[in-house]
């Protein structure tokens, strides 16, 4: 993560399954007009979400799920975060449906931000913001 | 029929009818009407409520169609009983297809089956037929949906959620069993051609497997190319043209083979789900309608004994009279279309025919019991339209799939409309209100209008390709966003009385199983063992050979399922043969 640069760069991705993607277009277009920049590969594995948040030098890596496997391969994100050396510098947040029993598992994991239906542009931007405030101040 | 589009073969039959001059009221009693209207609106109405006359509703996945004060006879001035309404069972069918409706016979209440192992679906299958459910409905976990084998990769952590995973056969057979599947119809959510084209050819192995004719089996697959090149987040696509000739290849297929089958469910719900108005959900269905009917001329078959199996599936939302109106505006133009463009015959041919289930992007996380209510007025809307079959959702669709209690709980609002609410009684109840009418012959208009559009294009697989409905989408669904950020979409107790101290109730959710994976990878790794390898290797050349010859695709991959080729195999198979292609917007 570049912290002296002026735009947010966030990366989009759906695990490789999903099939809805209004949640990915309905965030990309709210984090674009909060003034980030945004970055959507769409579905991918989890070694390409990593791959692609390193390649792309994202400060945040967000990732849209509606129809599960947010532990499994939520926990295979986090872990190759770790040894591809991110998992540190970069934000990573999910948003979409996930039982509420899962949402501390997920924070635990390292999902430092979950965005449910209903989630404002203002929640969004604002609690992105505060994650990367707080990364950067942790660094300094 | 010539060059002429839809809009101007209707438009020329409309004109010529009109012109005998039956409209409903007399020009005498609509010039008194006129008089007294103006007199009432200019001395009893107030100012203010005049200049605000039409106001535009706006709601989540509304058609924000402009609405005036009050509506009276000057609404409807041309309005033909005989051309416009008729009776239920008789033409127009504005009014319904069976003549004496729900006190013939209920519509088929249908919940969706729930998420799990195939022997937990068998068990919920029973759990809900045994509490009065009158037909089973499939839905498939995200692997099957997406084609992948529960062993690829790409399934982990997706195996069993939302649905239930098909690899081969030996799933179909422990889905149904000790179901009797001549008896009760299936509806199998096969979403897009390509899957349909794999999957339920495994269906039909069970089936005769367990030494059910074809020919005996009722029930329904969805089958709709909208779903595979437009809806639908994937890795993976194959270019439109093609998914829409597998749609008609399955069509063929179905139609000749299966023939109690309904081999196509055009889809305006997910479409309408993932962001559209309720005129464009319609709108996009009926192109595709008209699409196939074409492509089967083409193919050489005649309309009549295309269209009879043809059925719909709708989402009714929120704008309550907009919903009655939109189901009567569309079985009113779909006849209009079947009889005046191909000349059908056979009344069934020209009937709308539809399951509906009601809006799920409409139910809110935040005071999820409020949604219980939200469903049971989705729900009366499309039965005073006339639906034929409903799914009622979950109020805890924003959590997870639906549990066993508020899948009940769907089941039993659906017992409360049709034994308690009386509205089942009389036929089309709303028929003839100044305001319904009036609503919908400006819904067909609206509907008729957005067909033009896509005729205009090239018809809808063309449309599609060029990304006309991809941008639609997209350009509604932020729109959506806006509004309900700026509150012009109120939401109760999310944007609107919205309560600060609010808690998540408890939600009883599912948790996620990973032994099922292991449990369909074991199966599968056996029935790989025993089936004959080679013979399915050269089952799934065919395959590849067949859609590149152009030969229906169909009668391969049944042989393939017969020789017990997987669900992710047969996609290969598809994608070798016809390539891939990339949506136009990728945001």
């Amino acid at each position: 993560m570049s912290s002296d640069r002026e735009k947010i760069r966030v990366l989009l991705a759906q695990f490789p399954l999903e099939s809805h993607s209004r949640g990915a277009f309905t965030v990309a277009n709210m984090l674009r007009d909060s003034g980030m920049e945004v970055v959507y590969i769409g579905n991918s594995l989890p070694e390409q979400i990593v791959s692609s948040a390193v390649q792309e030098n994202v400060d945040v890596v967000g990732i849209s799920t509606l129809c599960g496997g947010e532990l499994a391969l939520g926990e295979k994100v986090m872990k190759l975060a770790l040894e591809k050396g991110i998992k540190d510098s970069a934000v990573f947040v999910m948003g979409g449906i996930f039982p509420p029993e899962d949402e501390p598992k997920l924070k635990e994991m390292g999902f430092e931000a979950l965005f449910t239906p209903g989630a404002t542009r203002e929640d969004i931007a604002n609690t992105i913001n505060d994650c990367i405030g707080k990364k950067r101040g942790a660094k300094v | 029929m010539g060059d002429k589009s839809t809009k101007e073969i209707l438009e020329s039959v409309l004109d010529e009818k009109r012109k005998e001059g039956n409209s409903l009221y007399n020009p005498k009693a609509l010039e008194v009407i006129q008089q007294s209207f103006e007199k009432w609106k200019n001395t009893v109405v107030s100012e203010k409520d005049r200049e605000n006359w039409e106001m535009t509703p706006h709601t989540i996945i509304g058609s924000s169609i402009p609405r005036g004060l009050i509506y009276t006879p000057l609404d409807i001035a041309d309005l033909d009983y005989e051309v416009d309404l008729g009776y239920s069972e008789g033409e127009p069918y504005t009014r319904g297809i069976h003549s004496n409706m729900y006190r013939g016979q209920t519509w088929t209440q249908r919940q969706l089956s729930g998420a799990g192992s195939p022997e937990y679906v068998n068990n919920r299958i029973k759990f809900l037929l045994d509490h009065g459910a009158t037909g089973t409905n499939l839905a498939l976990d995200l692997a099957t949906v997406q084609m992948f084998d529960s062993d690829e990769p790409e399934a982990d952590g997706m195996v069993a959620t939302v649905g239930v995973p098909i690899d081969c056969v030996q799933d179909f057979e422990s889905i149904y069993k000790d179901i009797p599947i001549d008896k009760v119809s299936s509806s199998i959510v096969t979403h897009y051609p390509r899957n349909t084209s794999i999957i339920f050819p495994m269906y039909l192995v069970m089936a005769e497997k367990r030494g059910y004719g074809w020919d005996k089996l009722p029930g329904s697959v969805q089958n709709d190319f909208i779903m595979e090149n437009v809806v639908r987040s994937a890795c993976e696509w194959i270019p439109p043209k093609d998914d829409f000739r597998v749609q008609c290849d399955n069509i063929e297929f179905l139609r000749n083979e299966v023939p109690k089958w309904n081999y196509v469910t055009l889809n305006g719900y997910n479409l309408r789900e993932e962001g559209t108005s309720g005129v464009t959900e319609m709108a996009v269905a009926l192109a595709n309608g008209i699409a196939i009917m074409d492509d089967m001329l083409r193919r050489g078959y005649d309309p009549d004994w295309t269209a009879k199996r043809m059925a719909f599936f709708w989402a009714p939302a929120n704008d309550f009279f907009e919903e009655v109106a939109r189901i009567r505006a569309a079985r009113r133009l779909w006849y209009r279309i079947m009889k005046h463009k191909y000349q059908a015959k056979d009344p069934r041919s020209c009937w709308m025919r539809c399951h509906v289930q009601t809006s799920g992007i409409s139910l809110q996380r935040v005071e999820p019991f409020v949604n219980i209510v939200r469903a049971a007025y989705h729900a009366l809307a499309a039965i005073l339209g006339g639906a034929q079959s409903l799914h009622v959702d979950g109020y805890d669709e924003a959590y997870s799939v639906p549990g066993e209690e508020s899948s009940l709980l769907g089941l039993r609002t659906q017992q409360l409309i049709n034994a308690e609410t009386q509205v089942t009684q009389v036929v089309d109840p709303l028929g003839g209100s100044f305001y319904v009418e009036a609503l919908t012959d400006d819904i067909e208009r609206r509907i008729l209008d957005e067909i033009d559009e896509v005729e205009k294009l090239g018809g809808l697989p063309e449309a599609v390709a060029k990304g006309w409905l991809h941008h639609k989408v997209i350009s509604y669904l932020l729109e959506e966003e806006r509004m309900i950020e700026d509150g012009r979409i109120k939401v109760v107790a999310r944007n609107y009385f919205r309560d600060p101290n609010v808690k998540e109730p408890p939600v009883v959710t599912q948790p996620y199983d990973s032994k099922i994976r292991d449990q369909m990878v074991d199966k599968l790794k056996k029935w790989r063992k025993e089936r004959d390898n080679d013979k399915v290797k050269g089952c799934l050349e065919d395959i590849v050979r067949a859609g590149k010859e152009g030969k229906n695709i169909t009668y391969y991959t049944v042989e393939a399922a017969r020789a017990g080729a997987t669900e992710g195999e047969m996609r290969r198979a598809f994608t070798e043969s016809f390539g891939t292609w990339r949506p136009p917007v990728y945001a």
